[in-house]
């Protein structure tokens, strides 16, 4: 058996020190443990290492977030990023011994609270018939194409798709706005992200009072009945990622 | 299991909750990305083990989704008065879903399995021959 000094652990996030862990977690080491660690008013989730060079294997990325989403579906979790692995030792004299205030304020912060991520892209099937027909050159570009084969018409392909990129690219700037104002009275906090691909429209995760969970998925339905050309993903409620600074 | 709202709303919102029910590229996007950090790499030359960083940024390039967009407005009959030429009902499912879930989903989903698959390549491609790793584990427990 090793000593604490060089036995690895893998930290899945922190917690308050009075946090019951729920039954049935599964980590991503040999032995499938999951415990805590604890120092002062904080605890460690940690668990056993793969010992045979092999994180970061699709199970393992499943296993993290496994653990961090039973935790977090009923306590405040801190998520530590995937990969983070410190000594035994370590956990409690780097991890937990000097940072323990920090981070017990963190988790009072966000106590209470649980993270929801909001993105969406148009319909093309929807959105595009107005677009093409408000705009005379990409209505020529289209009728032109139509008659023409995919190699005669390559490159005015591309022209046609670059405009239709920039309509939706106006046009998204004021749909997002109006859905994350329409949501703002439901949650505490927001962040928005730039939308990463042409055709997304919204990318933002919501920092929502777990006693308004319901109000606030309400909500978002009643936004997308009002935006029938979106498709909309909601991913929630999930461990506060978006809401811990990546020290 | 992602679970689509039904009546209400359109239906046009897909709700999906955290944890073994999230899709891989919904997993990756949170744990690769976000959460604290840290200083890995000092600790992981203490213990020897390695860990790749990964670096999961799905960029498709701009032309091929110029393409993309080119080819919904081409299924498009904005002309027809009304009148759907056959078939149209086909093509337009299948817009409907090429784009929303071929290019914004399936592709982006594929590239992520896509780079993972390479990873555990890189990182696992000796599993199969070394059984004694697992035995060697048991018995040091």
């Amino acid at each position: 058996m090793s000593s604490p000094a060089d036995t690895a652990r893998y930290v899945y996030g922190l917690v308050s020190a009075d946090t019951v862990l729920p039954d049935g977690l599964t980590g991503l080491g040999p032995s499938g443990q999951v415990w805590k660690m604890t120092c002062e008013n904080v605890a460690a989730i940690v668990g056993d290492v793969p010992d045979d060079r092999r994180l970061g294997r699709r199970r393992h990325l499943m296993a993290h977030e496994a653990v961090v989403e039973a935790v977090a579906a009923e306590s405040t979790i801190l998520p530590m990023r995937f990969g983070a692995v410190i000594t035994e030792e370590g956990v409690m004299t780097e991890l937990l011994a000097p940072q323990h205030e920090y981070f017990a304020g963190v988790l009072e912060e966000l106590d209470g609270r649980t993270q929801y991520t909001l993105k969406g892209h148009y319909d093309l099937e929807a959105v595009l018939p107005g677009i093409i027909q408000n705009d005379e050159g990409m209505r020529a570009l289209h009728e032109r194409i139509r008659g023409l084969s995919e190699e005669a018409a390559h490159f005015d392909r591309i022209q046609l798709g670059e405009l239709i990129a920039q309509a939706l690219k106006a046009r998204r700037q004021q749909d997002a706005q109006d859905i994350v104002d329409a949501l703002g009275p439901h949650v505490a906090v927001r962040k928005v992200y730039e939308p990463e691909q042409d055709g997304d429209v919204v990318n933002a995760a919501f920092l929502v009072e777990r006693a308004r969970q319901r109000e606030f998925e309400d909500a978002v339905d009643e936004v997308a009945g009002r935006f029938p050309m979106l498709r909309l993903k909601l991913h929630g409620p999930l461990a506060p990622y978006d809401f811990v600074s990546a020290r | 299991m992602s679970v689509m709202t039904q009546g209400g709303a359109g239906g046009n919102v897909e709700h999906s909750r955290g944890g073994g029910s999230s899709g891989l590229a919904d997993v990756v996007a949170l744990i690769l990305d976000k959460g604290i950090v840290i200083d890995v790499f000092a600790r992981v030359s203490l213990v020897g083990i390695e860990i790749l960083t990964v670096d999961v940024r799905v960029v498709i390039a701009s032309v091929d989704t110029y393409l993309k967009f080119a080819e919904a407005a081409n299924r498009l009959d904005l002309y027809a008065d009304g009148v759907k030429p056959k078939g149209l009902t086909d093509v337009v499912q299948d817009v409907t879903q090429a784009p929303a879930q071929g290019i914004a989903k399936g592709k982006t989903k594929g590239a992520l399995e896509g780079a993972v698959e390479q990873i555990e390549d890189m990182v696992g491609g000796r599993r199969e021959q070394e059984p004694e790793a697992a035995q060697r584990r048991q018995t040091e427990q």
